[in-house]
């Protein structure tokens, strides 16, 4: 008895070992791979943050330890961070960028929040969005050039207020394609209730429908302004000395000086951080914002 | 009851309530307002200055018709135009397969998931000038990491100067667009591969069906209208590639790298010549949408099966 049941287990054991070996020939890949997965995501992020990487290694260098060509600094020395505020009005490029970029987003969502619920739910002037994005297909020097002698016309160029209106132009068509995404999400049976309510077309857009899109809202805000803040056309013909957005003095300081690579790294280092910290900590919302149009 | 459901919503244009629609229409002024400015008036500029004599100094000194297109055409923006085509149909394409495989390892189960999709935000919102910072300096003759490391294997044929020589520059420009644009694909693709029911995997895995099975027969074909239509998306914006020209090589060698987008900028802001740019923007328009409609009919059509 126990003999036959010790045989049993046996061939239990080997039939088990046996289908074990093979769902490993068919699953190998499977089975090794989150090693696999976690060197190759590792190899992704290195090509990823290599040039930034470099950046921060470079802003720490002197000219002279520039030119030896290596990665990372022998002699690693803070002069650049602390140079580059005496050489270049660092801080006054930031906030022209930070407050064209803002005000631009947030004209932007005064234009086309009324549009997209004027489209989506009164269902009027449909052929537009259409005609809109197709407009975004053209490149941007289409719209640059007319502006340029509209603005140099009313005495607007060269200051923020022209800046800021182009910019508020420019992004309309991202604008409504995002907020079209969102919109269409909030079922329409809320709306219905409030207008048997009697609730006006404007009441039922600014206390229902507006709380419910705020999500989408402040990603298609968030999106806006980073758009608004790397913008490098535009503000490279509508502005001069005082005006001048991050991305131009940056561009700029190329050129004036015989370059000066650490200079330089410092330079973009600090333009960038607001926007790098913007996208950690509002990741959740750059994401949402940017994949309403893909799930569509 | 479908029937029904379709014909009431075929109605709703004309139920819209008379007041109703004059509110929507109030709703929609700052918009059409905002598109006179930024696109009707655009056009028409353009359409008009594209007919005529004009400098930047002085616009519409006189009408010669189509004088400016055919000596676009001839001179050397017809190689422009080619060359834009060129760099931008194979580098999307790039991108997209690039895209792709690093999406399908974000959507699988494993550690740092998170921190990685965050990592991957930044290069794509990296202001292009700082990104052709970054790609200069690491190519630079002297002091770049990328000549003085590839220059250490001696039977490497290098290039003395990355951005002076071709075709390195051309694939220098194209190495920044391709780490700057395609994390943007996958966070596009990321969001596409979750919106898929998890029950195709699932069937298809008691199938018996490894995951490459899976992703090339299942996931991948019920993904293709989003696939085109990202696709569709970059290869616009890669026609409009300008920044990173102008940074990293301002469409040098000779003009071996001036894409279309740089070079109606130099038309514009080095030779003055208004009416030629104009002409010129309009011809990369015509391309550009002369390119994309094979790829939009196509997405239609495949739309059109997946819906049936």
């Amino acid at each position: 008895m126990s003999s036959r049941d010790g045989a049993l287990a046996a061939a239990y054991e080997s039939a088990a070992r046996a289908q074990r070996s093979k769902w490993w020939q068919a699953h190998w890949a499977e089975a090794a791979s989150p090693l696999v997965r976690a060197a190759l995501l590792i190899a992704i992020l290195s090509v990823v943050l290599l040039p930034i990487v470099y950046l921060l290694a470079l802003s720490l260098k002197t000219p002279d330890q520039v030119l030896e060509g290596l990665f990372l600094p022998t002699k690693p020395t803070l002069r650049n961070w602390i140079n580059i505020f005496q050489n270049v009005p660092l801080a006054l490029y930031i906030g022209n960028s930070v407050v064209a970029a803002i005000s631009g987003s947030l004209i932007t969502l005064v234009i086309t929040i009324p549009a997209v619920y004027a489209f989506s739910r009164i269902k009027i002037g449909r052929f537009l969005p259409g005609l809109i994005l197709g407009s975004y297909m053209a490149p941007p020097m289409v719209p640059l050039i007319p502006l340029f002698f509209l603005a140099k016309w009313s005495g607007l160029i060269h200051t923020l207020p022209g800046l800021i209106i182009c910019y508020s132009l420019l992004n309309i068509p991202v604008a409504l394609w995002l907020l079209t995404g969102f919109i269409e999400r909030i079922p329409e049976e809320i709306e219905e209730a409030a207008a048997i309510d009697g609730a006006s077309v404007l009441r039922t857009l600014c206390q229902i429908v507006f709380p419910l899109m705020l999500p989408g809202v402040v990603s298609t805000g968030l999106i806006c302004v980073i758009l608004n803040y790397n913008e490098f056309l535009f503000a490279f013909f509508f502005t001069s000395n005082t005006t001048r957005t991050l991305p131009i003095g940056i561009a700029l300081f190329q050129g004036e000086r015989l370059v000066d690579f650490g200079q330089m790294a410092v330079a973009s280092l600090i333009g960038v951080l607001p926007i790098y910290l913007t996208a950690i900590f509002a990741q959740k919302w750059l994401v949402r914002g940017l994949t309403t149009g893909a799930g569509r | 009851m479908n029937s029904l459901a379709k014909a009431s919503r075929k109605s709703a244009p004309h139920s819209v309530s008379p007041n109703r629609r004059r509110v929507g229409l109030l709703l929609l002024l700052p918009l059409i307002f905002a598109v006179l400015f930024s696109a009707a008036y655009p056009a028409a500029y353009l359409a008009l200055t594209s007919i005529s004599k004009s400098t930047m100094g002085k616009p519409f000194i006189s009408w010669v018709g189509l004088n400016n297109f055919v000596s676009a055409l001839q001179g050397d923006f017809a190689w422009s135009l080619t060359r834009t085509a060129l760099f931008a149909i194979p580098t999307s394409l790039v991108q997209l397969i690039l895209g792709v495989a690093i999406a399908v390892l974000l959507n699988s189960k494993m550690r740092f998931r998170s921190l990685g999709r965050t990592l991957l935000l930044l290069p794509l919102m990296s202001p292009p000038v700082m990104v052709g910072i970054a790609w200069r300096v690491m190519l630079h003759p002297t002091g770049g990491f990328v000549s003085r490391t590839l220059g250490q294997f001696a039977w490497l044929h290098t290039p003395s100067s990355f951005l002076g020589e071709m075709p390195w520059a051309i694939l220098s420009i194209a190495a920044a667009d391709t780490w700057q644009w395609t994390p943007f694909i996958v966070i596009l693709v990321y969001a596409a591969l979750q919106t898929l029911p998890a029950e195709f995997e699932e069937a298809a895995r008691i199938d018996g069906a490894g995951y490459p099975r899976i992703l090339f027969a299942v996931q991948l074909p019920l993904l293709a209208p989003a696939l085109i239509a990202i696709y569709l998306l970059k290869l616009i914006l890669s026609f409009k590639t300008f920044d990173l020209v102008y940074v990293l090589t301002s469409g040098g060698p000779g003009a071996e790298t001036s894409l279309s987008s740089y070079k109606i900028w130099q038309t514009l802001f080095q030779d003055f010549n208004l009416g030629m740019a104009s002409a010129q923007t309009l011809l990369l328009c015509l391309i550009v949408t002369l390119i994309t409609l094979p790829v939009t009919w196509w997405h239609r059509r495949i739309q059109r099966t997946a819906s049936l």
